[in-house]
């Protein structure tokens, strides 16, 4: 991918893609890594502890935006559960901000927030609302007419109604959109190599690696796993707090 | 809510009267009224069965009562007091609340869900617990379903959850919306008699909403007939109403055959039965011929010790020296004395019976219904202007 390369060229300086860069370049001598072998195993047992830094930053940049993304899309779904008339807008908002591209999103941001991680997540925080909103909205809209009305009927208060019926009945749906979300988010966060965000896009856009691939699937399988690991946790979260659609399935 | 406080032991707390006074109901500048100038009272302790035809504003009627739907101008008083004065939330509490398509919550257990309303009221768990366990028996389910979800239950099951749980605070009133709409006719039947044996026992003010005349009948102490534009046409109990229809709208709607409603409103206690020829295992068979001779059935009824009805005995049966252990017929429809009348001709109906044996709350034989007992009766006066039976509601 030339054209990622060359993108990231300008930005080298700030992140780390510069150190692998001429790291990789040095080091041209190793047999392996001169031929064009898909996965060299010395190489990568040598280098894996590299991995470790990176990986971490990913996760972090992965939790922090999904949660930062589900604080603000559940709220703008309350606002928008009682305001029937913020739907549309606010479905538009968020749907214009998915389509942004996420290098042109850094580089807009560049002037207001510099680079860093913080610009990383909020463009990876933005991303998520779209789903995370429409999931929720959904959720809420397939809540039973007849289950709203017995709970006003029996005397909840539109508070108690939200909290302890429409919501809990929501959950799965919410839930389902984290793990949408959740794994979406995992993949593009290697982009935040190019905002100098970290994490495993570093060991990906080294720079220099078209014909050197091992550190490329090495950086892809660990986040591979980690959407995986990301994706199974929400799963049991989703399993665990809504007992009754096991029930149902007996 | 001292009311719930004092009798959540027993299962009567004083029931309230509701009363319609000038209860109108406008939805925004339209010119016809959902509900217009209704005058109503419901004495405490009875059933009013709203009927009439879609869109004649009976939902929204009854509506009224919790606040679901505000009123435009009059009032409703529930006990004397006005709901205008109540905050809306606190009122629906003390107020038991059924609909159509049940409404249990899907993600709360069946003890859950019927314990919400006291929940609301901060009972404390054990009362709340032990109360949800009474009302489980009390509407006929076993109480290890309390650990269950909604989904896991059927219809006619949910129904009664639903009951159960708009009777869980003890509410003086009731409002229920077609309760017994989207249930399979047989489950059906069941259910409104079970509830009026349990209204026999609770008698709580309920107002009853259905579209069905047959079931405002059965089920109304007193019927409010509602017409188009939100109209009262006629407010009567049941056997005023099929002998004196109003005006030609509520003849049209109680429907022409009136006489065979009036069933509806008799239990099977009320009609004279046959007696049956009884007979027991090892008697012998001359034995049982000799009572055919000045038997009304001319089939004698094998019953047990306790006699509790077994089957019918036939004529290979009686060819034999001793009655024998098994019958050849079965028993077929087999009715209690409790049962309404319109529901047991039904059964003898479907059962493609002639006799039906009809059996006390021990299940021991009372004596037999057949159809001709039921024709004769449709075809005497007493069927057409016997008001006092028809008035005093056989109740449980």
């Amino acid at each position: 991918m030339p054209s990622l390369a060359a993108l990231a060229l300008p930005l080298a300086k700030v992140g780390e893609v510069g150190e692998s860069f001429f790291h990789h370049r040095t080091s041209e001598t190793l047999p392996c890594q001169a031929t064009d072998k898909l996965f060299c195993f010395d190489w990568a047992k040598e280098n894996i502890g590299s991995y470790g830094t990176p990986t971490l930053q990913h996760i972090e940049l992965v939790v922090f935006s999904v949660l930062a993304g589900l604080a603000i899309a559940f709220t703008l779904a309350l606002v928008a559960h009682r305001r029937r008339w913020l739907r549309g807008p606010l479905l538009g908002a968020t749907g214009v901000l998915y389509t942004v591209p996420s290098l042109a999103f850094f580089f807009l941001l560049q002037p207001i927030t510099g680079l860093g991680r913080d610009t990383v997540i909020i463009v990876l925080a933005a991303y998520t609302l779209q789903i995370i909103y429409r999931n929720a909205m959904a959720g809420l809209a397939n809540v039973p007419t007849s289950v709203r009305d017995a709970a006003r009927g029996m005397g909840l208060t539109d508070r108690q109604i939200l909290w302890r019926v429409e919501l809990p009945l929501a959950t799965p749906e919410i839930v389902a959109g984290l793990r949408i979300a959740t794994v979406s988010t995992v993949a593009i966060a290697t982009l935040a190599v190019f905002a100098g965000g970290g994490g495993l896009g570093q060991k990906i856009y080294t720079g220099g690696g078209l014909t050197f691939k091992t550190n490329i699937i090495i950086a892809g399988a660990i986040a591979m796993l980690m959407a995986f690991a990301f994706d199974l946790i929400l799963f049991a979260i989703q399993r665990f707090t809504t007992p009754w659609r096991k029930a149902r399935e007996t | 809510m001292p009311a719930a406080e004092a009798t959540d032991q027993g299962s009567s707390a004083a029931a309230s009267s509701v009363r319609y006074e000038n209860a109108t109901k406008r939805y925004g500048d339209s010119a016809e009224a959902a509900v217009e100038q209704l005058n109503l009272e419901v004495p405490a302790g009875e059933v009013c069965v709203l009927v009439g035809p879609s869109g004649c504003g009976k939902t929204t009627a009854m509506r009224l009562v919790n606040r679901t739907v505000e009123l435009s101008e009059g009032d409703v008083t529930i006990g004397g007091e006005s709901v205008r004065k109540r905050d809306p939330a606190q009122l629906r509490r003390e107020i038991g609340y059924v609909i159509q398509a049940v409404g249990l919550f899907p993600h709360r257990t069946i003890a859950e869900n019927i314990g919400t309303v006291p929940q609301l009221l901060g009972w404390k768990k054990d009362r709340v617990r032990a109360r949800t366990t009474e009302l489980l028996e009390l509407t006929g389910l076993d109480p290890e379903l309390g650990e269950r979800y909604p989904a896991q239950l059927s219809g006619g099951q949910q129904q009664r959850v639903g009951v159960a749980r708009a009777l869980a605070a003890d509410p003086p009133v009731m409002l229920m919306d077609e309760p017994f709409g989207a249930i399979d006719p047989i489950a059906r039947e069941r259910l409104q008699n079970e509830f009026l044996r349990l209204q026999a026992e609770i008698r709580k003010t309920v107002l009853f909403v259905t579209h069905d005349i047959d079931e405002a009948i059965k089920m109304g102490d007193r019927i409010a007939v509602m017409r188009k534009g939100g109209h009262l046409a006629q407010f009567a109990t049941p056997a005023e109403l099929l002998m004196a229809p109003a005006d030609e709208f509520v003849e049209d709607f109680v429907g022409a055959d009136r006489a065979l409603k009036r069933l509806a409103l008799m239990r099977v206690a009320d009609i004279d039965l046959w007696e049956a020829p009884l007979a027991h295992v090892g008697q012998a068979t001359a034995e049982v011929r000799a009572k055919l001779q000045s038997a009304e059935v001319p089939y004698p009824l094998l019953v047990d010790s306790e006699r509790h009805p077994l089957g019918w005995l036939s004529e290979r049966d009686l060819a034999a020296e001793t009655v024998p252990a098994r019958p050849d017929s079965p028993l077929g429809p087999l009715l209690d004395r409790d049962d309404v009348m319109r529901d047991a001709l039904a059964d003898l109906l479907q059962g493609e019976a002639q006799y039906a044996a009809v059996v006390d709350r021990q299940g021991r034989i009372d004596g037999v219904l057949s159809v001709e007992i039921i024709s004769e009766f449709l075809a005497s006066p007493a069927a057409k202007v016997d008001e006092n039976s028809a008035v005093e509601r056989p109740r449980g």
